[in-house]
């Protein structure tokens, strides 16, 4: 009885009191923004990249093999640090950019090797029987090998997904006030920071779970054509 | 309809194909045979620029390919092609496989191109897997969901690159009927083939291909009953022997015996002359590599069995250059023979067995021949 009550107690002084829910929601929405944005950016550069990887110029070859080394090198955090302090620090960005920007770039480098792997996955075979029923590079390209890279690719770039979601927890150090920091801050203010950290900890948990459920809704629709 | 002058192609430095000419008319059916890596595939790939060639010229309907003018993909439209696994798309059902191109590539409306495929299924009796994936057929059924693909556009030429190559033997009867019955409808074919019994039968010429080119050609009948050039008659030959070559003391007797398995069964030979065939073969090598070979040099025996049709035998001709004894020369043997000493039980039992024993030996040429 008593240990409900003290349960009761914490949910309140945390959670409620002072409208820290809000506070913690709109930590969330942040995160999210971040992770969706991030994502987004990260997809259409990787795209671009994995494109010059198999373009015919050495010059977009090198420079696509040299970005993917560096930046997947690079940890996010003095990557986070780097824009922020140095690189866009006269212009004043608002930091949210800067954090999706850092992601985006990040993102880019590990979503390149995603889709070079799914590509070469695909049987060179499949792509020369099109070529031979008439299509061209292009229609072989979007009609055979687009869709199947695509199923390769799928439980790979949902990985990323989740470790992009955990990876903007470190956003706290350019002043964002994501879901981490909000929950840093309220455990500081209320000193129970077990409960707070733990709440987090189940908050991140339900965004990686629904990243498997949105994933798993994609491909569940494609083995429904079978 | 294909007109192919003084093609050409070599990787790096390795030339595959030189000068090779050759005119294919409409609704011939030619297939090509000839040893493994005679550029069979290649030239066939060259046909349709699959593969750039690098001298001459191929006309396809009169359009030089190699012309860059020539709308390559048009071509192709008109060049069905089958090849060795298949290829058939992962992703799509039977179904979407063969209507994919010709409603994408062709345009025709869908409906149409459905009603299509149903009829060329039923051709080749798959109606049933119309909605199957291509990993739920055996390899037999996916070469003949191929064929309809490549039949599904009408093409005029249809290329087969080995279609029954990468098949189980049981399967390869079911392929080959479907061809058949296709070559029945006047299709222009080029089949690259291991197959000659098929060859021959449904064939109106045979390329035989070597020395990169095109090394004989003419009727089956000419090539398999005729042929005329050295390589050629060497080739027809040989599909009517056995060989194998030792040339290790470990060989791999099982798989040897295996083969010889696979060619007495196409003569039909019983099987007690298929068990003293391999029991002769296996005792003669035994007694070889031990008293005529001294390790650690390698043994170089070549063997060949050849089924007479006439008289119902079998000859064995064993060739090695390693010391020349006669084993049914020595006195060991004359002594077993009297029911004396046993040590060489094998040799005995080889000379129980077969019907007559010739040994000679010329210029360090060991040979025996021995019939059963």
């Amino acid at each position: 009885m008593n240990i409900f009550s003290n349960i009761q107690q914490s949910f309140y002084n945390n959670l409620i009191a002072g409208n820290s829910y809000l506070q913690i929601l709109s930590g969330l929405k942040t995160t999210l923004i971040i992770t969706i944005a991030g994502l987004f950016l990260g997809t259409v550069l990787g795209a671009a990249l994995c494109a010059m990887h198999y373009s015919n110029s050495k010059i977009l070859r090198f420079i696509s093999r040299s970005y993917i080394i560096i930046v997947r090198g690079t940890p996010i955090l003095l990557l986070l640090m780097l824009l922020f302090y140095v690189v866009f620090a006269r212009c004043r960005m608002e930091a949210i950019y800067v954090a999706v920007i850092a992601f985006g770039l990040n993102g880019a480098s590990h979503i390149a090797e995603i889709m070079k792997a799914a590509l070469q996955s695909v049987d060179p075979g499949q792509v020369m029987a099109a070529r031979t029923l008439g299509f061209t590079k292009f229609g072989a390209f979007y009609h055979i090998t687009l869709p199947q890279a695509g199923e390769y690719a799928r439980p790979v770039y949902q990985n990323a997904v989740i470790n992009i979601i955990q990876w903007t927890s470190v956003v706290g150090y350019i002043t964002i006030a994501d879901l981490t920091r909000v929950i840093n801050s309220i455990g500081a203010r209320t000193a129970d920071p077990f409960f707070l950290i733990f709440t987090g900890i189940i908050i991140y948990l339900l965004l990686a779970y629904a990243t498997h459920l949105i994933f798993s809704l994609a491909g569940r629709k494609r083995r429904a054509a079978r | 309809m294909i007109k192919v002058e003084n093609l050409s192609k070599s990787f790096g430095g390795l030339k595959v194909l030189e000068n090779v000419n050759v005119e294919i008319k409409k609704g011939e059916c030619v297939a090509i045979i000839g040893p493994s890596g005679t550029g069979k595939s290649v030239f066939l790939y060259c046909l349709n620029a699959l593969q750039t060639h690098d001298g001459g010229k191929v006309y396809i309907n009169g359009a030089d390919i190699s012309d860059k003018k020539t709308d390559i993909n048009k071509v192709r439209e008109k060049m069905g092609m089958v090849y060795q696994n298949f290829n058939l798309f992962s992703h799509l059902s039977v179904l979407e496989n063969i209507i994919l191109a010709p409603v994408k590539v062709k345009k025709i409306p869908r409906e149409q191109a459905v009603e299509k495929a149903q009829k060329l299924l039923e051709v080749v009796s798959l109606v049933d897997k119309m909605h199957s994936y291509p990993d739920e057929l055996s390899g037999g059924q996916k070469q003949r969901i191929a064929i309809v693909r490549a039949m599904a556009m009408d093409p005029e030429i249809v290329l087969f690159d080995e279609p029954t190559s990468a098949l189980d033997p049981t399967m390869v009867g079911e392929v080959l009927a479907v061809i058949r019955s296709f070559a029945k409808l006047g299709f222009t074919m080029l089949i690259v083939t291991h197959e000659m019994n098929f060859a021959r039968e449904v064939a109106h010429r045979i390329l035989f291909m070597d020395e990169k080119g095109i090394y004989e050609s003419g009727t089956p009948d000419e090539i398999f009953n005729n042929p005329k050039k050295p390589k050629t008659i060497a080739f027809v030959r040989k599909l009517k022997t056995f060989n194998y070559k030792v040339d290790s003391y470990n060989f791999d007797l099982v798989g040897m015996n295996a083969r010889l398995e696979l060619f007495c069964a196409k003569y039909n030979i019983e099987r007690k002359k298929i068990d003293n065939v391999n029991l002769a073969l296996e005792e003669m090598i035994t007694y070889t590599l031990q008293n005529c070979f001294e390790r650690p040099s390698p043994p170089n025996i070549d063997i060949t069995v050849e089924y007479g049709d006439v008289d119902k035998t079998i000859e064995i001709e064993i060739v090695h250059n390693g010391k020349n004894i006669d084993p049914f020369e020595t006195k060991s043997l004359k002594a077993a023979d009297d029911g004396g000493d046993m040590d060489e039980l094998g040799l005995f039992i080889v000379k129980n067995i077969s019907s007559s024993i010739v040994y000679k030996s010329e210029n360090g040429v060991n040979k025996y021949k021995i019939k059963i």
